[in-house]
């Protein structure tokens, strides 16, 4: 019987490893991982640039303060950027000189137009003209300059000492430690949290991904008509069982080899060869890692299992919509409750949630990597996970082997439960 | 004779419908067997049973005299009316494949799948994709698969559907060549004329009953014995009138006669002889498809 099951195996994953989609799915999901994750901190690194910034100053008075604070803004940071404040006289007429630096600006004699009103500080709002209004480096400083300048000037007039004021009002800044069971405290600025969050949605995609996969190989088996073929020799449970471990055996494949490039380039010295000097990657648990992988193969082998009896059950992907649909939602459920989980990870509604096995995969593992989730729910959402697995084959199992050799009429839900009944 | 296959009342509902009722038949070792029928007779779903893939309400199966289980029924080569390949794997991977869910090891398999494949002339098709095929070409391929693991009993649900005839005398002419090496071969189909030159016995199925069961040669003895085959210048009526004649039939252009178990041929041709010129007389050999129109109308009248 063994040599039967490994046959069907080796085949479904011999077969999938040697398309090509599996090869570009397995590098372009690790290099757009990496690009968002080496991107901004890439940019933030280099974000740079000279600009020029026409100022008019129609109140006649702040064009020189608000100078003197990009001024000092520039000096403090550690920016590669310089801002150079050309300020125009008003003239006679100041809307023709506007009209006038706006046609300039559009030449690009200046990167843009910084307009302060005459009722300043009381009445009136600056302006801010340019092609590009998404240089955010440049907005931030000339918008925290005004505005700086502008309070400092209706501090004055209330006889305080902006000095003074703003040393008081200095921002406190939250400084957040992660406490481990063992009372340790990591610094933790939320980068490990993107990390755990992106786990959980890798579990989320490949469960969906490789659980369509299993579907569409049952549909495929049972249009091209090779299915009758192969159980005159293989128990149709063998069949299905097979087909799963085997498509669950290249989604394993793929995160090894994604283990594998994650590894080569969080090694000492990689992301400094590659250029990209300077830049941290968060690391993520070994223990998260080992129960990523536990929850993804349960998680799979879960909604495997159902999908491969929407596959058996129906003649098309067409026909299957709606039951395929109802399960694919399951599977958002956790995405809808994450924000719960979040909130308070250790409440008795999230614990619950947790242990239902329809949404442990994604959830018992993203409680972990926010809280020191006790052994015994663990144990609890793994072994009810496997309850649910047996269960589920044992219907899906029935349903499988009167589907495979059904053709023509949809089925309707009334018509399943019937096959679970006679089979 | 010897039986490899026996089926032993053998009975298959689905709620109301019946789809195979107290079906009995042995299967000679090293005969071609026909399992004949309409469509719809249940040919098919008697087959499912005896390969278990569809379990029987009633009866059983034995194969060399004992029960089949999910074991020795791989020791039959099955070939599915519903059968079909993996479009994107490659030939001989694909009859390595099928070669080892049946038992072989996956290194004989290669072997054999190679020889089979020099041998139908497909050969230069082994690294190429199921679905570069032509229709033809997979059939062979499945055929192969079918006989990959050297199975004793061979079981075909009609196996000539979507054969060019060049392809269907060359697999008409292997099946004659295993029954030669003492393969015995169950062939399921309800088109006669290939039963007529291929079969030793037949089992015909009509709604979900067998109605006729034997030796081919004895069957058309019996169904030919007091027939004769006539032609000439007269009508139905007059011949349905003569004493000596039971009933008569329309066969194309001319008509059978069933004569009385008492009649003298030659008495009936001096009547016929009276009756107008006669330009044919001779005794009927019936075809299988004569033979299977009759005993199915004979059973439909039964059963009005």
């Amino acid at each position: 019987m063994l040599h039967r099951i490994v046959a069907i195996v080796r085949r479904e994953y011999l077969e999938r490893i040697r398309t090509r989609a599996f090869w570009v799915s397995t590098l372009l999901v690790p290099l757009f991982m990496g690009a968002m994750m080496v991107i901004p901190a890439w940019l933030a690194e280099r974000g740079g640039g000279e600009f020029t910034v026409a100022v008019l100053d129609l109140s006649g008075r702040f064009a020189g303060p608000v100078k003197a604070e990009v001024e000092k803004r520039l000096a403090s940071s550690d920016e590669k950027l310089s801002v150079h404040l050309a300020i125009v006289d008003p003239g006679a007429d100041p809307e023709a000189t506007r009209e006038a630096l706006k046609g300039r600006v559009q030449k690009g004699e200046f990167d843009g137009l910084l307009v302060l009103p005459a009722g300043l500080p009381d009445q009136g709002e600056p302006e801010y003209l340019a092609p590009n209004v998404a240089a955010f480096k440049l907005l931030m400083i000339l918008e925290r300059s005004v505005n700086d300048a502008l309070v400092a000037d209706r501090l004055t007039r209330a006889g305080l000492d902006p000095e003074k004021v703003s040393e008081l009002t200095r921002r406190v800044d939250l400084k957040t430690f992660k406490l481990g069971k063992k009372g340790e405290e990591t610094r933790d600025e939320g980068q490990g949290f993107l990390l755990s969050y992106g786990f959980m949605l890798i579990i989320y995609m490949s469960v969906l991904m490789y659980g369509i996969y299993v579907m569409r190989g049952v549909l495929e088996e049972k249009t091209n008509r090779i299915v009758e073929v192969v159980i005159a020799t293989v128990k149709p449970f063998e069949l299905m069982l097979g087909k799963i471990l085997g498509i669950g055996a290249v989604g394993l494949t793929q995160f090894s080899l994604w283990g594998i490039a994650l590894a080569a380039i969080t090694a000492p010295g990689a992301m400094a060869a590659l250029g990209f000097a300077g830049v941290e990657l968060p690391s993520l648990p070994p223990l998260l890692l080992v129960f990523f992988v536990v929850f993804f193969v349960l998680g799979f082998l879960l909604y495997g299992t159902l999908y491969a009896g929407i596959g058996a059950a129906f003649d098309t992907e067409q026909e299957a919509q709606n039951f395929q649909t109802l399960v694919t939602l399951m599977l958002v459920v956790p995405l809808v409750l994450m924000v719960q989980i979040l909130n308070q990870p250790d409440g008795t509604l999230s614990v619950v949630l947790s242990l239902v096995p329809f949404f442990a995969p994604m959830l018992m593992f993203l409680r972990m990597t926010l809280t020191p989730v006790p052994a015994w729910q663990l144990a609890a959402a793994v072994a009810g996970l496997l309850a649910a697995i047996v269960a589920c084959a044992w219907v899906v199992g029935k349903i499988y082997r009167v589907g495979i050799l059904m053709h023509g009429s949809k089925p309707t839900f009334k018509d399943m439960v019937r096959w679970v009944r006679e089979a | 004779m010897e039986s490899i296959l026996e089926l032993r009342d053998l009975s298959k509902r689905y709620g109301d419908h019946v789809a195979v009722e107290g079906l009995s038949f042995a299967v000679p070792r090293g005969s071609i067997f026909g399992l004949l029928g309409p469509n719809g007779a249940g040919k098919t779903t008697t087959i499912r049973m005896v390969m278990r893939i569809i379990l029987p309400d009633r009866g059983e199966v034995l194969l060399d005299g004992s029960p089949v289980d999910d074991d020795r029924r791989r020791l039959i080569g099955y070939l599915p009316e519903e059968r079909g390949l993996y479009r994107k794997m490659k030939v001989l991977d694909h009859l390595v494949f099928l070669g080892t869910v049946r038992g072989v090891p996956p290194r004989e398999a290669r072997r054999r799948s190679a020889a089979w494949l020099e041998k139908f002339g497909l050969g230069e098709w082994a690294d190429h994709k199921v679905e570069d095929l032509s229709k033809g070409m997979q059939q062979k391929v499945q055929f192969i698969g079918t006989i990959l693991h050297r199975p004793q009993l061979l079981i075909l649900d009609e196996p000539f559907s979507g054969l060019d005839p060049i392809n269907t005398r060359e697999l008409k002419d292997l099946m004659l060549a295993m029954r030669e090496e003492g393969v015995t071969i169950v062939l399921s189909t309800h088109v006669l004329p290939q039963v007529d030159e291929l079969c030793d016995h037949i089992c015909l199925i009509n709604r979900a009953r067998p109605i006729l069961a034997g030796n081919l040669e004895e069957i058309r003895e019996r169904f030919g014995g007091r027939t004769w085959e006539v032609d000439g210048d007269f009508g139905r009526e007059a011949l349905a009138r003569l004493p000596q004649v039971e009933a008569v039939h329309g066969l194309r252009d001319r008509y059978l006669l069933d004569l009385r178990p008492e009649a003298a041929p030659r008495d009936v041709l001096t009547a016929l002889l009276e009756l107008g010129e006669v330009t044919h007389f001779a005794r009927f050999v019936p075809d299988l498809e004569n033979i299977f129109i009759r005993a199915v109308e004979e059973d439909q009248s039964h059963a009005a």
